[in-house]
């Protein structure tokens, strides 16, 4: 099981250059779960994750790792702790399945050495988890979209952090790799107790998945807490402006959001 | 559809309220240039000399001399610049990226190549076989170059149409240098042609220029009608009746007719196909019926512009004009890679 | 199961190694053998015991004029140069993603020439004033493409676009200082506006050796870093890499090696655009590239120096040879990248 971390946030401002997007946000990721940030477009659930990532310095407030300022902590011990897969990341030409993944472990090697047992250790389980053992010596290139979307997660994974956030990792895929990467980021959760912070489009997905929903809007925190808590008709139409029923997920009994829109109204099937 | 029907379609030239004094001020400079480019070099004169040189046949002095050699230099450069404004605005608006300019595509290189060729291994040494040479390498240059800067997504977008044309000016300036030093010790010929001078204008070959710089204007203007519904988008202008393949191609000759019979004569010069019809936008805006004319005068004022400013500059020898150009139009250049949107990159 | 994918790990890796390793021994055992042609040929063909006791310092006639005073530095020139450039070029191309993003296209080299031909043929400078300036245009030149193309949206394109015009003026710059200097003949021109080994001498070397020297490790050691800058800022950052720093670093090095080299030979063209993609293509992208890259630069200046002396009639400067070659790769490579969409 992974270390138990406390990692907050206390009066979070951020943004670019000259626009603020997160004004005032407060927040401690709970440890060992799956934390989902959900708002609308343009809510600031990316530059809030991306803040919490230290890849955007934030304006004010403090975001601290177990009691110490994060912008304190040097990039290579930090990334052993914290890790990131960004929404698109870059893919170099003609690299090989294994070597990418094994970039991610970097900050656990010397400027000079070769990969050691450990590395080869780490990025085997990372393949191994994600499934794509088998594309090891493949060229990335040859991969389809959700392949290498699992490729970048199991990155990720080499990189053996104990936090991980993602921002919306399963954008552009079909609902079948949505599940297949929703199922093995918890897998990786319940087996080894990492902390998983992400963004996530869809409300549904987020809403079975999260074991703690973030609530965002117009970059504030609104509210945070278990699905079923934070996940009511009236906050939906509150963060996301649709009329909508919430529901019990027939699978899982999560909240499911079932949206209203002018036409298709049947009052026969509408729960009071 | 003929042209003149569709002129019928489009609405009345409608000229800007300060169309006539940019007119009248356009031509007061170029007036300015002529008589600054006959009195000013290495030697200046004085106006006496000017006025003996060009109106008193009987005076033989020394300067009024200086003035008499200078004009064919001078008319040389304004039909040069004229030339050069008229193809740029023919080659932004058939491709319809406003980078397109026959240095930055590379047509020039091309012609320079065959033109160096030709003196190399063919023995040519008339103006009309240099034309004849530079009208084939800039026509081949130009296919080429819009050949690769069109391939793949979205068609010649600016970015690919400009590095395919640095891409191709490199390599055949490569292959122009390399047929030219063994030989350019032995053959002055080339020195003087390869800077980019319009101090080469002789009458015999302004002569042989003016039937290329008359024939690519007319149809400039005979086709800017259409060029503007094509301003549009094909699927616009095909609306609107133009055969888009054939006017691009009818247009693109005529460009590749001016640029190439420039370069011919007066060597590679850049930029001033860019600078003239940008200057004539931004200031009468994009009605090609407008611009391919004015943007001939501005050429022509540039151009002479540029030559007397490298004879000042250089003295007591001279800076040749492509320099010049190259100066002032790179910063123009880089002006307009600033403001174009990314996507249209 | 567990160590049979493991095995399937480490096979590759290891296979991938042995073609790293093997391409960069041959790479340095042509270069090698390049700096022997170096010394051997030229308008006389010495024997191989006279050229190297004429290296070791012992007075033969003939000899060691050839050879210590016209081939050695030509040797040196091109050696050092060719890895600075190899280097740069590569590290440039990396961490801007782009192989067209080079010192080359980008201007970078014409504002290092620029300041050093006006340190030589107007001020008549020493080797240590003209490698200062030229350093110092180097970076005023990448200051400005940075600070042009920067704003509200950075495009690779952009900046490419905005270095071809700064290159322009540049080049318009070179020619007219070779003209007020009176030096418009056409061997300085070609120098320095194409770069060639004609003419180096051992005293002009020694800045160019020390920056070799000093920034080369550098970029070496940095090695790791510009592979994972190249998966973007935020990937580079989240696996720990100081983004900002490192990129200064980078670009710092490699502006001191290229404007040195620049100050030395002129901008051989096109080796610091060549040597990266070449040395990827040969190598593969598991292992860092540097070393590689600069390899293959050595190799390519000696290589098309070598036949820019002896393979014609005319004895052409290296510039041209590398020109010759490197323009039509560009072009094949403005091919590929329009048919893939990537401008």
């Amino acid at each position: 099981m992974k270390p138990t971390h406390v990692f907050q946030a206390e009066q979070l401002v951020a943004g670019y250059e000259n626009k603020t997007v997160i004004h005032g946000v407060d927040l401690v990721i709970p440890s060992h779960q799956i934390s989902v940030m959900i708002g609308a477009n343009g809510c600031g659930k990316s530059t809030l994750l991306k803040s919490l990532a230290r890849l955007i310095k934030p304006t004010s407030g403090n975001i601290t790792l177990d009691g110490k300022p994060l912008a304190k902590i040097p990039p290579k011990p930090l990334a052993r702790i914290l890790g990131l897969l960004p929404q698109s990341p870059i893919v170099p030409e003609g690299i090989t399945v294994a070597d990418l993944v094994g970039r991610g472990r970097f900050p656990h090697q010397s400027l000079f050495g070769g990969w050691t047992k450990k590395d080869y250790e780490a990025v085997a389980v990372a393949m191994r988890i994600m499934n794509i053992t088998e594309y090891a010596n493949h060229h990335i290139d040859e991969l389809s979209g959700g392949q290498r979307q699992r490729v970048w997660i199991a990155m990720a994974l080499a990189q053996q952090t104990d936090i991980l956030f993602l921002d919306e990792p399963t954008t552009f895929l079909d609902i079948t790799y949505q599940v297949e990467i929703l199922d093995l980021l918890t897998d990786l959760n319940r087996q080894q107790g990492t902390t998983i912070v992400m963004v996530l489009h869809d409300i549904n997905l987020s809403a079975r998945y999260a074991d703690h929903i973030f609530a965002l809007h117009q970059g504030k925190l609104v509210a945070e807490g278990k699905p079923e808590e934070v996940i009511t008709s009236e906050r939906v139409k509150d963060i996301f402006g649709l009329d909508c029923t919430v529901i019990k997920d027939p699978v899982s009994g999560s909240p499911l959001v079932v949206p209203k829109g002018r036409y298709h109204l049947n009052e026969a099937y509408i729960p009071s | 559809m003929s042209h003149s029907e569709l002129k019928n379609k489009q609405p009345a030239l409608h000229l800007p309220r300060y169309f006539t004094a940019v007119l009248v001020i356009f031509l007061a400079l170029l007036g300015v240039c002529v008589i600054a480019s006959l009195v000013l070099g290495s030697k200046a004169v004085n106006g006496q000399a000017l006025i003996d040189g060009l109106f008193h046949p009987d005076i033989d002095s020394f300067e009024a001399n200086i003035v008499r050699k200078r004009i064919s230099r001078t008319v040389f450069s304004l039909f040069c610049g004229a030339a050069l404004g008229v193809a740029g605005s023919l080659m932004q608006s058939v491709t319809r990226n406003p980078l397109a300019d026959p240095s930055i595509l590379g047509i020039n290189t091309g012609a320079s190549l065959f033109v160096v060729c030709g003196i190399a291994f063919l023995n040519i040494s008339t103006a009309n076989q240099y034309i004849g040479l530079a009208l084939v390498g800039s026509a081949v240059t130009a296919v080429f170059v819009f050949g690769i800067g069109s391939m793949g997504r979205g068609g010649a977008t600016p970015i690919k149409l400009v590095l395919a044309g640095a891409a191709t000016s490199a390599a055949l300036s490569s292959l122009v240098t390399a047929i030219m030093i063994p030989r350019s010790y032995a053959m002055d010929q080339f020195r003087f042609w390869q800077v980019g001078s319009v101090g080469s204008g002789t009458w015999s070959g302004i002569g042989a220029f003016l039937p290329f710089l008359i024939i690519g204007s007319l149809v400039a203007f005979l086709t800017a009608p259409a060029l503007n519904a094509l301003a549009l988008g094909d699927d616009v202008a095909t609306g609107l009746g133009v055969r888009t393949g054939t006017l691009r191609l009818v247009a693109a000759l005529a460009g590749v007719l001016l640029c190439g019979a420039t370069t011919a004569l007066a060597g590679p010069i850049g930029f001033i196909g860019l600078l003239s019809t940008h200057l004539v936008r931004l200031i009468l805006g994009p009605d090609l019926r407008l611009v391919i004319p004015m943007s001939a005068i501005s050429g022509a004022i540039i151009l002479t512009l540029s030559d007397v400013l490298g004879r000042l500059i250089g003295s007591p020898g001279e800076l040749e004009v492509g320099v010049v150009t190259a100066f002032i139009g790179a910063p123009v250049l880089i002006l307009l890679a600033k403001k174009a949107k990314v996507r249209s990159l | 199961m567990r160590d049979q994918a493991l095995e399937w790990i480490m096979a590759g890796r290891r296979q991938r190694r042995r073609r790293w390793i093997v391409v960069t021994s041959l790479l340095a055992a042509l270069a090698i053998a390049l700096c022997c042609a170096m010394l051997l040929l030229g308008n006389t063909i010495y024997p191989v015991k006279e050229v190297i006791r004429a290296l070791l310092g012992e007075q033969l006639k003939g000899v060691s004029f050839a050879v210590n005073t016209i081939r050695l530095p030509r040797m040196l020139a091109g050696l050092f140069a060719g890895f600075a450039f190899g280097i740069a070029g590569y590290t440039f191309q990396t961490m801007l993603r782009n192989p067209l993003a080079n010192p080359n296209v980008i201007g970078i080299t014409s504002g290092s020439s620029a300041a050093a031909v006006f340190c030589i043929v107007v001020l008549h400078a020493s080797e240590t004033l003209v490698s200062i300036a030229s350093v110092i245009a180097g970076l005023v030149t990448v200051t400005i493409i940075y600070l042009l193309s920067r704003g509200k949206a950075f495009s690779i394109g952009r900046l490419i676009l905005i270095g071809i015009g700064l290159q322009a003026m540049l080049d318009a710059v070179i020619s007219y200082l070779l003209l007020v200097g009176a030096q418009q003949d056409i061997p300085a021109a070609l120098r320095w506006l194409t770069g060639s080994l004609n003419g180096s001498q051992l005293r002009e070397l020694p800045p160019l050796v020390a920056a070799v020297f000093v920034f080369a490790p550098v970029i070496i050691m940095l090695g790791k870093h510009l592979d994972l800058l190249e998966l973007g800022e935020q990937s580079a950052s989240s696996l720990g890499v100081a983004t900002d720093k490192t990129r200064i670093i980078l670009i710092l090095s490699s502006v001191f090696m290229i404007a040195i080299a620049t100050a030395t030979t002129g901008p051989i063209a096109f080796v610091s655009f060549l040597a990266g993609p070449i040395a990827r293509r040969l190598t593969g992208v598991g292992f860092s590239n540097v070393i590689p890259a600069g390899l293959v630069g050595v190799n390519l200046v000696l290589a098309a120096d070598l036949i820019g002396q002896f393979a014609f009639e005319y004895r052409f400067p290296v510039g041209i040879i590398t020109g010759l070659i490197g323009a039509p790769y560009l072009i094949f490579l403005l091919i590929q990248m329009n048919r893939k969409g990537e401008l």
